[in-house]
């Protein structure tokens, strides 16, 4: 905290399972609620029960873009909790562990990772100590963290006692009691936290009593003991309503205002929770406009399919018939779509593939974050398969993509693949009513002809490569994934064959032409400076962050984001990257992707990567640390490491 | 006028091998199609990839050609998005039971009002005569060099386990039964299925005409009493039996004919107007999800369970 400018960054860790998420979630209602903005993540292993997860989140009054490392406070209500985050914690912070753990040695902690507790070992044993949570204390007490005991075991008796609630079934309040703690640290008073405990459990009044009295104890004990500092003044965006919600919730609000009908999915981490609230959605009331327009319900057909071909399958079929359709997947499920894919650029069926990229190759770690899908959604399908690949940097990115990704593939007859990733996925942010403003956007679904056309023809060459197209049941005529005619009826004929092929690539061309090259790419600072960072997709509030920071410290870096990658803006990609003196690309695979897609567009080599390798977030402190060892040293790569 | 077969034949040529059943199983729908009158606009013909497939090409229809295997995901969202629309599947026995045969079996757990047909040779013959999913344990045909090592599924039983609402077996020779059985399947509503044995008389030399037409007999000829049809659950109990009797029997005779039809589950068209009263009469295709263009929605006004007042 500096000056006026509040910027609060909080871990609170726990077994998985164990009440960590609503902590969280309780966490960011609090702020919001004292009027601040806020930004946070949920890392989780995957795994149901037991396994060490926590949130991660800033509160600012400004818009915090990014995560950010150490943090000024840390929940620790386990030892794995305490002892994972034990070097993630910056001096002046606060520590808020249960007195309970202090005996509890990292080497005897069931769930925590085999590498993770040698380096704790080897960590405390250079200094002579054993990797317990009691040496952690002093570890963080030596280097000015402040820290608070909570006697969790007695304060939870405390609080089934007061209640009446039995102790096993209030277990999971032990979150709220170390949340509530540290926010009275931090000076939040305490009806904020009732306002938000009731948020997160309004539904369900008989966790809601205890868990209030529960943060009530821990707020009585933690000034106690610790006394009462300064109010957490309240921040610059109170008295409004506003929203929180995560990437995956975003992408479904814009897809259910944006026209959707109809979603096909198969369960996978981290596409699933799109899915779902979808699900919770798909029949709304409705008022206003479309009741005038005769109907007062908002229906959209969800599935669960047996598989991702299926899931895709299915949404083609859909939008064969006339629904505005979509699926959702990660990169195992979308390996699987590859030749619907192909199909779809074959028979010219529009679709959207909302694709969240995990951690790869394989099963790779299924609830982590990467950036490793860009080529494989760019060359998915055989068979020269051009398509569109849009990559959202943010949750008011995504939210006005997904509705675009929508528009463009009905207005062009094509497959659409929208680039998001796990870090996305599960980052709840708070918005406002503006930030998410559908009349900015219409619906646009090409040349679509409803009702019977005398010799129709569904591929009819064209100059611009677009068809009319006809939903099935009113023609008849044959949609086609073999080589046809115009009008669809398989053919081999080499001339037939090669004007198909070219009404195709005109098609893509007109694509090309009617997306502007500044929809597509987007120079954000100083157009005029030495080091130009390219990215694309989630990495963009890092980016921005660190660029101010590295302006503060008169590093000058400007930030060249791709949003549309295929077809790519080759002509104001290369006007930029012509002008820098230093090109940099930031991003999360290790095979430098961006890096070769801009080098095969624009024959601009960039010569400097930054990459996250670890399947953490990337936070702003890996972009600084990067692009000042690459101005220093000349390196050509630089591997960027934090995050637990 | 009512329609005739002629008004659903196309004018391609049907690339098919001198005396493949196929051609039977094209008239029979043909024939079916015309006694139900189905117009053909509204009528989905959905093929795999194959012989049998090809068959999106002779029936007039508003069709698609999907890829090898993927006929019913394809046919299933077309349904869903317009349940009004007659949407059949042509395919073989490798295309549906071979490398669509998880497809298969998930149809039959959603009973979407499809009827799915098997043209059923126990060969690939597109790709030359490879066994098919149906071929039995040890029959080597003139087209494999060595015997079949791998065992045959039973497209019933099959269908049975999955819960198909409609099950029969026919024979491609035998054009006017058969064209009941496609007419029936249609008719049915729910998941139909009708798997269609027939020779293949360039690469299977085994199971041939006389081979079939030596072992086939119709259910209903055998026992007049016959009654495949399940009206209350209490009647699968007292007629399943039976019907897996029958369904089991293999080899030196084969029945032909409707081995069950069951009455009593709700296709998937109804269970989503139960979860969402008014899905069939604006159903996915044919939702408005605009105002001339305009979005009538703001996410604020609608997902209220993310809202703070602060």
């Amino acid at each position: 905290m500096t000056g006026l400018t509040v910027d609060l960054n909080i871990i609170i860790g726990g077994p998985q399972g164990g009440g960590v998420e609503s902590a969280g979630q309780i966490a960011l209602k609090v702020f919001t609620l004292k009027g601040y903005n806020i930004i946070g993540t949920r890392e989780y292993h995957s795994n149901i029960m037991g396994a060490h997860s926590y949130f991660h989140i800033r509160v600012s009054d400004n818009t915090p873009r990014a995560l950010r490392l150490p943090v000024e406070s840390l929940v620790a209500v386990d030892a794995e909790s305490l002892l994972t985050h034990v070097n993630d914690v910056a001096k002046g912070g606060i520590v808020v562990y249960d007195v309970g753990s202090v005996d509890q040695n990292a080497l005897t902690l069931a769930p925590m990772e085999h590498s993770l507790k040698k380096r704790i070992e080897k960590m405390f044993s250079e200094r002579g100590a054993r990797p317990t949570v009691s040496e952690a204390i002093k570890l963080l007490e030596e280097r000015g963290v402040r820290t608070l005991g909570l006697p969790l075991k007695e304060l939870l008796r405390k609080t089934s006692e007061e209640t009446g609630a039995l102790l096993a079934s209030i277990a999971r309040a032990v979150n709220i009691m170390g949340l509530s703690a540290a926010l009275h640290v931090l000076g939040v008073e305490f009806p904020y936290i009732v306002k938000a405990v009731e948020a997160q459990f309004g539904k369900r009044p008989k966790i809601l009593a205890p868990n209030i009295a529960a943060a009530r104890i821990a707020v009585e004990y933690a000034r106690e003991k610790y006394g009462s500092g300064n109010t957490l003044p309240d921040g610059p965006h109170k008295g409004r309503v506003r929203m929180i919600a995560t990437g995956n919730e975003i992408v479904a609000m814009a897809k259910i205002v944006g026209g959707l009908t109809f979603e096909s999915f198969y369960p996978i981490t981290p596409s699933s929770d799109e899915a779902h609230y979808i699900e919770e959605n798909k029949y709304l009331d409705v008022g206003g406009d479309f009741k005038e327009a005769g109907l007062d319900k908002l229906s959209i057909v969800t599935l669960q399919t047996e598989d991702e071909i299926a899931a895709i399958g299915m949404a083609l079929g859909a939008a064969l018939a006339g629904a505005r359709a979509s699926t959702t997947t990660s990169g195992p499920g979308f390996s699987l779509m590859n030749e619907f894919i192909s199909m779809a650029v074959e028979a010219e069926i529009p679709i959207v593939i909302s694709l969240w990229m995990r951690a790869g190759p394989s099963t790779g770690i299924a609830t982590r974050t990467g950036q490793q899908d860009l080529l494989h959604a760019i060359f998915s399908g055989h068979g020269d398969t051009p398509k569109i690949v849009i990559a959202s940097g943010d949750h008011v990115e995504a939210f006005y993509d997904t509705i675009k990704a929508m528009n463009w593939a009905e207005k062009f007859q094509t497959p659409v693949i929208h680039l998001l990733d796990k870090y996305l996925a599960s980052t709840s942010v708070s918005l406002d009513e503006w930030d998410l403003d559908p009349s900015l956007v219409e619906i646009d679904r090409g040349k679509r002809v409803y009702g019977p056309v005398k010799d129709y023809k569904r591929y009819e060459i064209t100059e611009d490569g677009i068809s009319p197209m006809a939903p099935l049941g009113f023609n008849t005529m044959i949609i086609n994934s073999l080589e046809h005619d115009e009008y669809g009826f398989v053919s081999e004929d080499p001339i037939d064959r090669e004007a198909m092929v070219l009404k195709r690539v005109r098609k893509f061309e007109t694509i090309s032409k009617s997306i502007p090259e500044t929809e597509k790419a987007v120079l954000h600072g100083d157009p005029e400076a030495r080091v130009t960072i390219v990215s694309f997709g989630s990495t963009k509030q890092a980016i921005l962050s660190a660029v101010e920071e590295l302006g503060r410290e008169g590093v000058k870096v400007n930030f060249l984001q791709i949003r549309v990658l295929s077809p790519f803006p080759k002509d104001l990609v290369s006007k930029v990257l012509g002008r820098a003196e230093k090109v940099v690309s930031v991003e999360a695979n290790a095979t430098g992707q961006l890096a070769f897609l801009v080098r095969a567009h624009t024959g601009h080599s960039v010569n400097h990567v930054i990459q996250k390798l670890n399947a953490r977030p990337l936070y702003d402190v890996d972009v600084v640390y990067g692009v000042k060892r690459i101005i220093e040293s000349g390196v050509e790569r630089v591997v960027v490491s934090s995050g637990s | 006028m009512a329609r005739r077969w002629l008004d659903y034949k196309t004018g391609a040529w049907v690339q098919w091998c001198p005396g493949c059943g196929d051609f039977g199983i094209l008239n029979a729908i043909y024939g079916a199609l015309a006694e139900l009158d189905i117009d053909p606009a509204r009528l989905v013909v959905v093929g795999g990839i194959g012989c049998s497939s090809r068959s999106v090409y002779y029936i007039k229809g508003s069709n698609v050609h999907t890829v090898h295997g993927r006929a019913i995901p394809v046919a299933s969202g077309i349904k869903l998005a317009n349940p009004e629309l007659t949407v059949i599947v042509t395919g073989g026995d490798g295309d549906l039971l071979g490398i669509g045969g998880n497809h298969f079996t998930a149809l039959g757990r959603r009973n979407i009002d499809i009827a799915i047909f098997i043209y059923d040779n126990a060969v690939y013959g597109l790709t030359k005569g490879q066994a098919g999913p149906t071929l039995p344990l040890w029959v080597k045909t003139k087209a494999l060099t060595h015997p079949n090592i791998q065992g045959n599924v039973n497209p019933l039983l099959l269908a049975f386990a999955a819960g198909y609402t409609f099950i029969a077996r026919g024979y491609a020779y035998h054009v006017n039964q058969l064209r009941g059985l496609v007419k029936a399947a249609i008719l049915h509503k729910g998941s139909a299925v009708v798997d269609i044995l027939q020779p293949c008389p360039t690469y299977n030399d085994f199971m041939t005409q006389e081979w079939y037409e030596k072992r086939i007999y119709y259910l209903s000829d055998e026992d007049p009493s016959w009654d495949p049809v399940i009206r209350s659950p209490e009647d699968v109990k007292v007629k399943a039996p039976r019907i897996l009797e029958k369904m089991l029997e293999t080899g030196d005779r084969i029945p032909l004919g409707v081995f069950l039809q069951d009455l009593t589950k709700e296709t998937m068209e109804e269970r989503l107007d139960k979860v969402m009263p008014g899905y069939l009469k604006t159903p996915p295709a044919k939702r408005p999800i605009d105002v001339k263009g305009r979005i009538p929605l703001h996410p604020f006004r609608i997902f209220k369970d993310k809202l703070l007042e602060t």
